[in-house]
Formats: C-alpha cells, sequence, structure tokens
C-alpha cells in the first residue's frame, strides 16, 4: 500500500487539477451563451437574405450567377474543414475532422483532386501531418467570429471556384443542435444552391419586385453575400458548439475528480488506520517483551 | 413607415421614420411612405433618416435595401448610427489603410489587396463624415 505521504500529494495535485477543470467550465459556460446570443442575432438577416435570394432567383428567370452554375464535370474539389483553435472540448474537433478526412478520401478515391482550406487551429494540426501539399489556405486565431472572418473566406473560395481551380467547394463543419449535442455536417457551398422552397414553386410566380437596375446585378451583389452568410453562420454555429462540447466535456472531468478525491481519501484513511494500528500492535508486543 | 436596418451582428435600427435616403449603387434615392415596391443594392455611404422634423445619420457598408409601401428594410454588412461611431478607431483605420495603400500599386498581382484597402479606406472616411456633422 502506498504511503501516506504519497497519497495526500495525489489527493492535492487532483484538487488543483480540479479547480482548473470547474474554472474551465464556467469560462465555457460564459462564452457559450454569448456564441448563442450571436447565432440568434445573425438569424433576422440571414433569414431574410435566404428569402430575398429565392425570390430574386424565381422571379428573376434567365438571371444567372457564376457561383450558382454547377460544373458538368468535377475535377478539383475544395474541401473546407472549419474546426477550433483549441482543444479539451471532447471529441467535438476530431469528428468534424474525420468527417473533412472522409470527404477527401472519397473524393480522391473518384479521381478528384482535392485541396484544403483549413479554419481553425486544430484543422492546421490534422491535416499538417497527413496532406500539407494539399493545404492551400489556413485561418486561425479566431477568438471571436466577426463577418469580416466570414467574408474573407466566402471571398477567396468564390475567386477559386469562378477561376476554375476549383469545381466544387465542400465544406465540413459542426453543427450546434443543443448544448448536448453537436453533430458533424458536409454540406456543399459552392455551386451555391439559391434557396431551394422558392424555387420549387410553380413557374409562373409573379414578379411581386421592381428589381433596380436588374436582376443580373442584383444577384451579382446577393450570391456572393449569401455565400459569406452561410459560411458566417457556419463558424458561428462552430464556435457555439466548441464552447459547449468544452462545458460538458469539463464537467465531466470536474465530476471524475470528484470521484477520484473520494476514492484517495478513503485509501488515506485505511493506510492511516492501518499505520496506527500497526504502531499499537508495536507499542503493546514491545510492552509484553518486558 | 418603419424602417429596419439588420446587420450581421444583429437589428441595428428599427422604427417609424418620415423619410429616408439611401445611398443605392445607381445613385441616392429617397424613400417616402406608401413607395412601390423594389429591390436595389446600396453601396458604401451615408443612410439619412428622417424622423419628426429630426434628421439622424448612418455609415452603412454595402448591401441591398427592401422598399416596400409600410416597411424598408436595409440589409448591409455594417451600420453605426452617428452617435455610435467610433471616432478614433474610424481614424485608426483610415490612417491604416492609407498606409497600405501608398505601399501597394493597383496592378495585376495586387488589385485584390488594393481594392481591399481602397474599400476600407472607403469605409473609414464615410464614417468620419457621417460623425462629423
Amino acid at each position: 500500500m502506498a504511503n501516506l505521504k504519497d497519497i495526500r500529494r495525489r489527493i492535492s495535485s487532483v484538487e488543483k487539477t480540479q479547480q482548473i477543470t470547474s474554472a474551465m467550465r464556467m469560462v465555457a459556460a460564459a462564452k457559450l451563451r454569448r456564441a448563442t446570443d450571436a447565432i440568434v442575432a445573425a438569424r433576422p438577416y440571414a433569414d431574410r437574405m435566404r428569402d430575398t435570394l429565392a425570390e430574386v432567383a424565381a422571379s428573376g428567370g434567365d438571371a444567372q450567377h457564376p457561383l450558382l452554375e454547377a460544373r458538368a464535370e468535377v475535377e478539383r474539389v475544395e474541401v473546407v474543414v472549419l474546426v477550433s483553435d483549441r482543444g479539451l472540448c471532447g471529441a467535438f474537433n476530431s469528428n468534424v475532422l474525420k468527417a473533412g478526412e472522409a470527404v477527401a478520401v472519397e473524393r480522391e478515391a473518384q479521381g478528384q483532386q482535392v485541396t484544403l482550406t483549413l479554419i481553425g487551429r486544430k484543422a492546421n494540426d490534422f491535416f499538417k501531418r497527413r496532406r500539407a501539399e494539399q493545404i492551400g489556405k489556413s485561418v486561425t486565431g479566431i477568438a471571436r467570429v466577426e463577418y469580416g472572418h466570414a467574408s474573407e473566406v466566402a471571398g477567396y473560395l468564390a475567386e477559386r471556384f469562378v477561376s476554375g481551380e476549383a469545381d466544387e467547394v465542400v465544406l465540413a463543419y459542426s453543427e450546434f443542435v443543443s448544448t448536448m449535442t453537436q453533430t458533424p455536417r458536409t454540406t456543399t457551398l459552392l455551386p451555391f444552391a439559391a434557396g431551394g422552397d422558392a424555387e420549387a414553386g410553380d413557374g409562373d410566380e409573379k414578379l411581386p419586385y421592381d428589381i433596380e437596375p436588374s436582376p443580373e446585378k442584383l444577384l451579382q451583389i446577393l450570391v456572393p453575400k449569401a455565400l459569406e452568410v452561410q459560411i458566417f453562420r457556419s463558424m458561428l454555429e462552430n464556435q457555439a458548439g466548441e464552447h459547449a462540447a468544452r462545458m460538458t466535456s469539463m464537467e465531466s472531468a470536474t465530476r471524475n475528480t470528484e470521484d477520484l478525491i473520494e476514492s484517495l481519501t478513503l485509501q488515506y484513511n485505511r493506510a492511516r488506520q492501518a499505520a496506527i494500528t500497526r504502531e499499537l500492535v508495536e507499542i503493546v508486543s514491545g510492552a509484553e517483551a518486558l | 413607415m418603419e424602417l429596419t436596418i439588420v446587420t450581421p451582428e444583429g437589428e441595428a435600427f428599427r422604427a417609424a421614420v418620415d423619410r429616408v435616403v439611401f445611398p443605392g449603387t445607381e445613385g441616392e434615392f429617397g424613400v417616402l411612405e406608401g413607395h412601390e415596391r423594389f429591390l436595389t443594392p446600396l453601396k458604401i455611404g451615408q443612410v439619412e433618416i428622417l424622423q419628426g422634423g429630426a434628421t439622424r445619420l448612418a455609415a452603412i457598408s454595402g448591401g441591398f435595401a427592401d422598399v416596400g409601401a409600410e416597411h424598408v428594410v436595409a440589409l448591409v454588412d455594417t451600420c453605426e448610427l452617428a452617435d455610435e461611431i467610433d471616432v478614433p478607431r474610424a481614424e485608426a483605420a483610415r490612417d491604416r489603410a492609407r498606409v497600405e495603400l501608398d505601399k501597394l500599386s493597383p496592378n495585376q498581382s495586387e488589385e485584390h489587396s488594393f481594392k481591399m484597402q481602397e474599400q476600407a479606406l472607403h469605409r473609414a472616411l464615410v464614417r468620419l463624415q457621417a460623425a462629423g456633422r
């Protein structure tokens, strides 16, 4: 049995770990609140953007935009992997990384060339080892997601798509379902799908809008913005998911330290009692020997 | 007539107004109540909001306006009302953009970053102009 001093040292070390994990849990909870507020704040803009785009795309008739055009033959695929900068958030990042890697493997099996755009330091760490030469762009160090971050990424991807460096752009990210659940997802960013539901409407759509100067001109502005919004939303969801995952994993870590401290305390008391008993036996047998 | 200005970071403005002037890509245009419904892009510039005799200014960066008889909705990247504008920050942004622009030339290889800086400068100038009045 371990000696008393060792056990005491272990208990105090576990207690210190517990302080850290419970502090991290509280920080994550506060950040999660802010992150979910940001998602809620972004919703009106995103909803209106989607509705307007769907309406313009439906009413514009032959209005076209290069980002909306699907290529007949897809030779090059850009895989965007969106994760967090930091770890200690359970399987949150590794789920998305696996999903991204799976897409890359699948596309390569179809004979397509894969390039990577990575957002979040963990993605860079992961792919640097296995696909270093395929990394085209890597964004790290985003402490708080801002719209500017999303528009920068969107601009880069749109440029690659239009110039033909990528025939399709796929995003792997984590959907924020709830505090307890974050689901890894892959979705096609480009060619952009302009709001499916309005397009599904019957052919004789009325034209409720007078569009100035022309539907084409407006689409030129709307489509890139809609792409920005989609990326922005994914980044916000990713941010919220990261904090939620960290909160739950730190909560269970704190609970584990509690269990550990309990069992170590039990061990400590047993050892202490054993030591006392041993001393008593020594004293008694010493007295008898006299 | 109700005016709503929405940005990706949330609603920036929502109130009943008498008249609003937007910086459209095809030129400035004013909207009064009962306007025909139309949709048009906006550029970086100032929005003039007339509200019970007082005029408020806001600096916006590009987006579009959805004009209706009773509701006018502007979706823009950023929007700051004149009294919310952080002047020192705008000045810093202006100076930074000027320094960057001096380093770049609008030729092929640097065209993209040149345009970015040009827009940043434009945004900062509009902000300062809106705040200055």
